[in-house]
Formats: structure tokens, sequence, C-alpha cells
């Protein structure tokens, strides 16, 4: 311990453990009273290996362990693998089977940003917002577990295509769900603009200038509510967004009060493209074939998740496993903005500035630096790790 | 009043038991009102009781580096003293055990005892998030103490009494919810403050300093200053129903003003989110001492035409 006593005392620490944080993460604050003069942020609590384990699975099953990165925003993950799987083995899935990846996605969309919203309300003190949203956000649940089966980890993606089809009774069910949605999130939306307790925790807090944003990068919902344009579902249109375009939701605030309004905004985008989807889906078949081999080759694979851009890139030395898979998750491109910002604000705004993120941790813990003190570079084998990580863990080895 | 009698007061009713478990029914009351409100279901009615149990029956865990005897011995205080202040106050529609000139204040101090009790067991404690919760339970105390005491001396200021037997009886000719409404509102959510309710629960806000000032705390202490709080809320709201919903004559009277009152503390805290404790802090100094000194000056320009 390098610090006195003396200042150490002021240091708050948040985490790895601390009922502010749904996932593991430390965050070191040091206050002057209440106010926050510094802090620092530790990540890599929840690193599962994820990279390296997929170097010891065929490219099919793969698709499944991606789609675990991420809890909430699974069927995003495994749309970007797919694609960029695609793109190697030069396969284009149907028309049908890339506009029913869409709709998944942008309901995947409406979950993730009503969880959000009820957690960052939690944050607030706020519970009944928080009890609102996460009633209303079962409606989207049930919807997504009669297209897909499941609750979370859909798996509506195969390589090639989708799983499931629509039929008639599932468009039924999802217009109804959106159709009630819509009246609550306009309600929402009101509530978070006008109720003047809830304003005072979020008006004019966290404010991220557009120039800070591009600086450290931000993406997603955070960036578009400091004014950045910037949303690959626009930029670079991906699955069927080239043919049925989105909106990009922008608002200038930069504050925490902007970062409610884009997600809520959202919200009715994605309604309404999820109307027109069903109206205009495509006929046609939802699966291509796809060969067992992936040719050499690499590429990348960018998509818009509900908190960010995410990145993948996939490199194939013509086997039926990847060579090398990089996953880059939006959260870690947000979390240094949080760093900068709490400084100067009181304590009691750290979790609002750090929910208003929608940080995701165990979805970023992911590289692992292996650099020996002689510059050379170790490549581990899944074994190796698992028994290193093992040995970590336990303090003993297998 | 023979010693015998006395006893029974204090040990069983209107004090003593009857009052705790009236305190654990009002803890539940609020509980699943704001379940109900918040959409959810809420406890089941024993869940107060089961809790107290459970937290009694487990370890009580002390933490390295404090003051032993102030560890153990702040919980007791802070169960006590509001127990002693029930002794004044007219608890289920009866009139108070004992009464003498004066005893408005006395009662007014025994029942901050509690929140000094907490802020203290805070910084007894070496962690963090009681450091921080325990400055936060102490500014908190100092920001509502002084509106809340102004807002309940407005009927004493018309009954010209500092006795609550008499204030009551005066309250209960006349509600001084009609003639000083902004009292009756300051005293209302100053019992919220003094409560930690939301939106005054910056103190012990979990998502920033997981539990405040009782972070440290478990089984026995932990117990006790719950319960302790569960009694004030039951004083707070009797307290608040006597002096401005024209006293409490009766059982029944008693039950319906404060569950009456119960209510509209549940649905405020269920409508409101959390005010950081800088913007407590400044609620209470620029709205609620305004407010009531504003009261104040009306009654006392007007105190002879209500006489």
């Amino acid at each position: 311990m390098e610090e006195s006593p003396k200042t150490e005392l002021f240091t708050v620490p948040i985490g790895p453990q601390h009922p502010a944080l749904k996932e593991p993460s430390h965050f070191r604050i040091t206050v002057d009273g209440e106010v926050v003069t510094d802090a620092f942020v530790r990540l890599g609590y929840a690193h599962r290996g994820i990279e390296k384990a997929a170097e010891s699975r065929n490219w099919v099953r793969n698709l499944y362990l991606f789609e675990r990165v991420c809890g909430i925003c699974s069927h995003i993950h495994a749309t970007a693998y797919c694609l960029g799987v695609e793109r190697l083995a030069g396969v284009e899935a149907p028309p049908r089977a890339q506009a029913i990846r869409v709709l998944v996605a942008e309901l995947e969309r409406v979950h993730s940003h009503l969880l959000w919203l009820g957690v960052a309300a939690h944050e607030a003190g706020f519970d009944t917002l928080f009890m609102y949203s996460w009633r209303d956000r079962e409606a989207i649940m049930d919807v997504l577990e009669g297209l897909t089966g499941n609750r979370v980890n859909y798996s509506a993606n195969v390589l090639g295509g989708v799983k499931n089809d629509v039929d008639a009774a599932q468009r039924d069910a999802i217009l109804r769900a959106i159709d009630g949605l819509e009246g609550r999130s306009r309600h929402y939306l009101d509530v978070v603009t006008t109720d003047a307790l809830f304003l005072q925790r979020t008006r004019g807090i966290g404010v991220m200038t557009r120039n800070q944003a591009e600086v450290m990068g931000a993406v997603g919902p955070t960036a578009r509510a400091s004014g950045v344009t910037r949303d690959v579902r626009v930029d670079a249109p991906y699955a069927a967004y080239d043919r049925f375009p989105i909106m990009r939701i922008v608002e200038t605030g930069g504050d925490l009060e902007a970062r409610f309004v884009v997600r809520l905004r959202e919200l009715f985008e994605s309604y309404r493209l999820i109307r027109f989807l069903l109206d205009n889906l495509p006929e046609g078949e939802i699966r291509g074939r796809m060969p067992r081999r992936v040719p050499e080759g690499e590429t990348i694979s960018r998509v818009e998740a509900p908190r960010g851009e995410l990145f993948y890139f996939l490199k194939s030395n013509g086997s039926d496993t990847p060579e090398r898979v990089k996953v880059r998750t939006p959260t870690i491109y947000n979390l240094t903005s949080v760093v900068k910002l709490v400084v100067g604000h009181q304590l009691a705004d750290v979790p609002m500035i750090l929910a208003g993120i929608d940080p995701c941790f165990s979805c970023n813990d992911r590289s692992v630096q292996l650099d020996d003190t002689d510059g050379r570079t170790r490549v581990w084998t899944w074994e190796q790790l698992r028994r290193y990580s093992l040995e970590v863990e336990h303090g003993r080895s297998l | 009043m023979d010693a015998a009698s006395s006893l029974a007061a204090i040990l069983f009713f209107p004090s003593g038991a009857f009052l705790l478990v009236a305190s654990l029914a009002y803890e539940w009351v609020d509980r699943k009102l704001l379940a109900q409100f918040q959409n959810r279901l809420g406890p089941r009615w024993f869940q107060p009781l089961a809790d107290v149990i459970k937290l009694l029956a487990k370890e009580e865990v002390v933490p390295q580096g404090v003051n032993r005897w102030l560890f153990v011995g702040l919980p007791i205080v802070g169960l006590a003293a509001p127990l002693t202040a029930a002794l004044y106050i007219p608890l289920a529609g009866l009139a108070p055990v004992f009464s003498f000139p004066g005893d408005l204040i006395v009662t007014i101090y025994l029942l901050s005892l509690l929140t000094m009790a907490i802020g203290l067991a805070g910084s007894n404690a070496l962690g963090r998030f009681s450091l921080v919760g325990a400055t936060r339970t102490l500014t908190q105390l100092f920001s509502y103490e002084a509106p809340f005491l102004l807002a309940l001396l407005g009927p004493a200021l018309v009954a010209g009494s500092w006795q609550i037997g008499t204030i009551t009886q005066v309250a209960s000719q006349r509600w001084f919810i009609l003639t000083q409404p902004l009292g009756f509102v300051v005293a209302l959510i100053g019992l919220m403050g003094k409560l930690e309710l939301p939106p005054f629960d910056a103190p012990e806000a979990e998502t920033e300093v997981v539990a405040g000032a009782l972070t440290e705390y478990s089984g026995r202490g932990l117990a006790l200053f719950r319960l302790g709080k569960a009694v004030e809320l039951v004083l707070g709201l009797t307290l608040v129903a006597a002096f401005y919903l024209g006293g409490v004559n009766g059982v029944a009277a008693f039950f319906l003003k404060t569950l009456i009152l119960l209510l509209l503390v549940a649905g405020m805290q269920a409508v409101l989110a959390r005010l950081r404790i800088d913007q407590t802090v400044g609620l209470w100094w620029r709205f609620g001492v305004l407010l009531v000194l504003v009261q104040w000056a009306i009654t006392w320009l007007l105190r002879g035409a209500w006489r």
C-alpha cells in the first residue's frame, strides 16, 4: 500500500462485489467529502477464455459459444459471428433469413433497452420505474420465447440462415406485444423527461461533449446521446438493414437525460421497423447450404449491439475450426468515459453515470495478455489455459 | 398511578409489547403497500417478525477496530430511546402513560436519539461505506430535524402548551391540518426524512453505500436498529395524527388516522426518486424551513382570532 492511511480513508471501493454492480468489476473512487476527485477502474474479474475456447471447437459449435458472451444481447453476437463466417465461406443467407435476423435483433434491442431503463432507475433510487419497466419487458421475453423457444440465448441463428420461420400466429403475438409496449414506452419517455425529482438526478449530470465522445471512442446510444452520428446499422448496413433501413436517433444533450431519451426513442424506431418487417417479410428459404470447412482467410464483422458497435475478427486456416476469433464489445469502448466523467460529480452520481453507458462487464472481460518479461509471446493451448486458471483460482494444480 | 399498573403500561400496553407488535404490523403494511404500488406481491403478514427472529438468531459479527462497547451498546440505545418516547405519546388513542409540562421537547429529543445512535454506529466502524453512510445520516439529521421540530411546535403554539396531552386535547377540538396545512406537510415529510424512507434514503442508498451506517451490522444489532425504526414509524405517525388530524381519541380513530397517514407515506415512497444528500439538505433548508416559518408567522398573527 503506497498510500498513507489518511488518504486511503477517503477512497471508496466499488466492487468487485457491490450492490450497484450486477457483474464483478472494481472501481476505486477517491472522494473529498461527497465529491469525486479521482476514479480508477480495474477489469478482468469475469474473464472466461471464450476466444481461446473457440479455437478448439468447430465453426458450428462456436455459434453457441459466442451467443454466451453476453446474456442480454446474445443474438447480436451470434449474428456478427454468422455474418463473418458466411463471408469467409462465400455463402449468403437467403433474404428471408436476413430479415428474421433483423427482426430478432430489434426485439432483442427492445428487451435490452427496457432492462437498462429498469437498472438505471434502480441506481437512481426510483424502484417503481424499475419494477414497471421489467414487468413490461416480460412481453418481449414471451414473444422471443414463442419465436425461438428460449427467453435468453435464443439460438435464432444457424450458419447460413436462421433456425425458425415466423408464422402468422407468431406475427400476431409480436404485433400485440409491440402495440402494448408502445404506449408504455411513451409513458416512460414522459416520466424521464418531466419527473422533477428524477430530472434532478439526470439533467446536466455526466455531460460528455461531442468532442469528448469522439476522442474517447464512445459508441452506441452513449455516443449518440452526445450528438455523434454513429450507428453501424446506418453507416454500414448488414443483414437486412439495407432493405429495411432504420433511422439513426441522435440527441445533443450529452448528459444522463439525453442517454435516457436516446434509448427510449430508439424503442419507437425499433417498433416501427418490427411492424414494417412483419408486413414485408421476403418469401423464400430460411437456410442456405453451409460447407463444413471454411476456406482460408480473414475478415471482420461489425454490427450494432444494443450497447453500441460490436466487432468480430475471424481468421480461418481452412480447417473446420477457426484459427483466431477476436471479439470487442461496446462496453470496453465506453468504459473509459465513465472514469473521466465522474470526476467532479457527487459520489451519489457515480452509479448513475456508470449505468448510463449500460455496462456489460463479463462481455468485455476477454483479452488476456501473455507477455513474458523477455518480450517472447507464448501461445497457450486450451488445456494449459484451463490448468492455469484453476491454479490461480484454487491455488493448486490439477 | 401505582407501581403495578405503571409497570404493565411500560411492559405490555399501550407501550412495550403492544407497541412492538404494532410496529411490526405497520412495517408490514408499509412494505405491502409499497409493493402493491410497484406491481409486486410484497411480503406475507408475518415477514417483519420473521426478519427480526432470523436476525436475532444469527451470529453477530463484530468487525476489527471498532469500540466493542459502543458497537454492542448503540443498538440498545437505538431501540430504548423510541420505546421510552412512547410513554409520552397518546398510543392507541389512550392518554399518554406519563406526562409533564414540556414533555414534547423530551419526546423529540428521544426520537432523534435513534438517528444519533445510527450515525455513531457508522462512525464507530472503519468501513468506508459505514463512514460515508454515517456522514450522510448525521447530515440528514441536521437538515430535517429543525423543520420537523418547528412543524410539531405549530400546534403547540396555538395550544399554548408544551405538553403533548394538552396539545392533543386542543387538537381534537379543531383539525390543525385545516388551519396549518403547511405545517402538516412539513411534519409528514420530515417524518419520512427521519425514518430514511425514499426519497430521503440517501444515507442507506444500496447502490452507492451498500447499507450505509449499518453496513457492518448483522444479527442482533441490525435487528434492534430495524425494530427501533419500526417503532419510530408508529410513534411519528401517532404524533402527526394527534397534532394535525384532530387528535387520536379512541382506538378506532388511532388506527384509522395513522393508517391513512401511512398510505400517504407509502404513496410518496413509490412515486419519488431518491434525492442526493446535497439535494436533501437544500430541500429542507430552502423550502422546509421557509414553509414552516411562513406557517408560524401566519399562526402567530391569527392566534387571537382562533382562540
